[in-house]
């Protein structure tokens, strides 16, 4: 069976030349296009291509990012990034040796790319920091693929044995990321308030403390009252001057 | 030499004495002046290799200690100006001849060079040869500081003009556009070889403009004319997610401004308010003229997360350095974000186009 191809890229003529390149190749079958990162994600989930042509820059969710987002299908794709111009990005993929074109892409250098297209490494994957330093969104697992769920609306992060609940706007998800690198990653807008809990700043709407000493924090558009450990506490009253 | 490090631009222009370098200069002058002066008291009556020596042994004393006085006091000498600066080393040069050449005659006296009969080495009468001593050594002191001055000034001019190149060079068109155009194109002569024929030839019209010496004052209309040859390109990757909405009716087309400033503001504003939005977004163009000043206003939306980057900076940094030139004072760059917006000012006087006789 030939590979099918997802093409990624947020101006219409590229993606045009991309699929003209890889008609002419007649090695591969183009299933689909998407102009975002967050349409690239889906797109991947539904259609489960075998290789994604991905656009480094691109407004909202960039294609490393999206590329993170996609190495958590149950059948992540092999991802070949396409640039224009990024000196960063492109001293990344140098240090990671990961697939990349670089535009005007080269029929051969194409050909030879999806020859050797290959599924992105976890290790490879840490080392592609994405253009903004941290993700945008977080990305939950579904029966039907990937939810995005965009980091300003949500309340905070739960852990749970195996897994990480996220509270946000519109219900709850499970990721697998940890609460240690989630606090890594977003530390700035997030903070944690107890061994399992990483709350959001933005929706942190009060502290209380009961009669037995015992800290809470309330959330906006989240009922019940989350547990302080006497060890944040402390941090928690520092940092907010409470 | 002093090394490009102290970029200050009030630095002193002294060499630096403590280097080797400097050291072997200074003697060069030293026993240049001696064979000078030795010269110059010639009289056919022989003892000239003596005269000789003996003249460089005194003036290899005043060069070296004279070197070393000012490798000393080189940290508070290069704070001053340049004028006091002269001054003070001129002052503590001649004090310094003064001290050795006095040192010179009481040598001469002491009852070691008497018994030795060298005392016809030595100079007979203190004041007269003080007197010469610090004038001649005042003049060539002088001398050396001027030439000293004027090397590095010559020096910092050509330091001066690589730097405006390079930030002219760098404020150009980013590679980014280039090979994006390129891809862009490379699309088009597949699908639409008229369009892409077009976009040639706007790319080389733009390239041209850049690349143009004359970048000092054009009319407004070829100014425009660039800008809109730019849109033209980006209309092409872009397409609908960019609008740019101009509004210089008030301003006349023959007005004369900067060449070269409106591309690379329209450049800045798509690349960093433009590109990263999904829906894109509407980048407007304001110029006026009210009274004897012109105003050209550029805005773009920024998402939340855009900040000012190195690219940004650079153009507007070279902006700024051409408007200086151009108007001195009565130019003026501002920018900075206002709420959603990011909003570039520049304003310079108006001149009208000159009939050219």
């Amino acid at each position: 069976m030939r590979p099918r191809v997802l093409i990624v890229d947020d101006e219409a003529p590229a993606r045009e030349r991309l699929r003209s390149l890889l008609v002419e190749l007649d090695q591969v079958d183009v299933i689909g296009e998407a102009m975002t990162g967050e349409q690239a994600i889906q797109r991947a989930a539904e259609l489960v291509p075998d290789v994604v042509l991905l656009d480094v820059r691109m407004p909202g969710i960039d294609g490393i990012e999206a590329a993170r987002h996609m190495n958590m299908l149950e059948q992540p794709p092999a991802v070949i990034f396409t640039t224009a111009f990024d000196e960063y990005a492109m001293k990344a993929f140098d240090a990671q040796a990961v697939g990349y074109l670089l535009k005007p892409i080269r029929k051969e250098k194409l050909a030879a790319a999806l020859a050797h297209a290959q599924r992105l490494t976890r290790p490879q994957l840490q080392k592609l920091t994405p253009q903004t330093e941290a993700r945008s969104h977080v990305a939950a697992k579904h029966r039907d693929g990937l939810r995005l769920i965009p980091l300003d609306e949500i309340l905070f992060f739960f852990a749970e044995q195996k897994y990480t609940t996220v509270r946000h706007l519109k219900g709850e998800d499970l990721i697998e990321d940890s609460l240690r690198a989630l606090e890594d990653e977003f530390g700035s807008a997030f903070v944690r308030i107890h061994r399992n809990a990483l709350i959001s700043v933005r929706y942190l709407e009060r502290i209380e403390r009961n009669g037995d000493g015992q800290y809470f924090v309330r959330l906006r558009g989240c009922e019940a009252p989350l547990q302080v450990s006497r060890r944040m506490a402390s941090e928690l009253r520092e940092r907010f001057r409470i | 030499m002093s090394s490009g490090s102290d970029g200050a631009d009030e630095s002193l222009y002294l060499p630096d004495f403590c280097t080797s370098r400097a050291a072997l200069a200074n003697v060069l002058i030293v026993e240049l002046t001696a064979l000078i002066l030795t010269l110059a008291r010639e009289n056919g009556g022989g003892g000239f290799w003596t005269d000789l020596s003996r003249t460089s042994l005194f003036l290899l004393w005043i060069g070296l200690a004279g070197a070393g006085l000012l490798c000393w006091m080189r940290a508070p000498l290069s704070r001053q100006q340049v004028g006091r600066g002269s001054a003070a080393v001129l002052l503590l040069i001649s004090a310094l001849i003064a001290v050795i050449s006095a040192g010179a005659f009481l040598v001469g006296r002491t009852s070691l060079v008497e018994d030795a009969g060298a005392t016809s080495l030595f100079p007979p009468d203190l004041p007269t040869f003080l007197i010469r001593n610090v004038s001649i050594g005042f003049v060539v002191t002088a001398l050396a500081l001027r030439y000293f001055y004027v090397t590095h000034e010559w020096r910092r001019n050509i330091e001066m003009e690589a730097t405006a190149r390079v930030h002219a060079l760098q404020a150009r068109i980013r590679p980014h556009f280039l090979f994006n155009s390129m891809n862009t194109i490379a699309s088009l002569t597949r699908s639409n070889p008229a369009v892409a024929e077009q976009a040639v030839q706007d790319l080389a019209d733009l390239f041209r403009a850049n690349l143009s010496d004359k970048r000092d004052t054009i009319t407004f209309e070829e100014e425009y004319e660039v800008a809109r040859t730019y849109q033209r390109i980006e209309e092409l990757r872009l397409g609908t997610r960019l609008h740019v909405d101009w509004k210089i009716d008030s301003l006349p087309r023959k007005a004369l401004v900067p060449g070269l400033m409106l591309q690379p503001l329209l450049e800045n504003a798509i690349y960093h308010g433009i590109e990263p939005q999904p829906g894109g977004g509407t980048v407007t163009v304001t110029g006026e003229l009210a009274g004897s000043l012109i105003t050209i206003v550029v805005r773009n939306p920024v998402g939340d997360y855009e900040s000012e980057r190195e690219g940004n900076r650079l153009a507007l940094a070279n902006i700024r350095e051409r408007l200086g030139l151009l108007y001195g004072e009565r130019g003026l760059v501002k920018s900075g974000r206002f709420g959603n917006e990011f909003i570039v000012t520049l304003r310079f006087p108006h001149v009208e186009k000159l009939n050219e006789a």
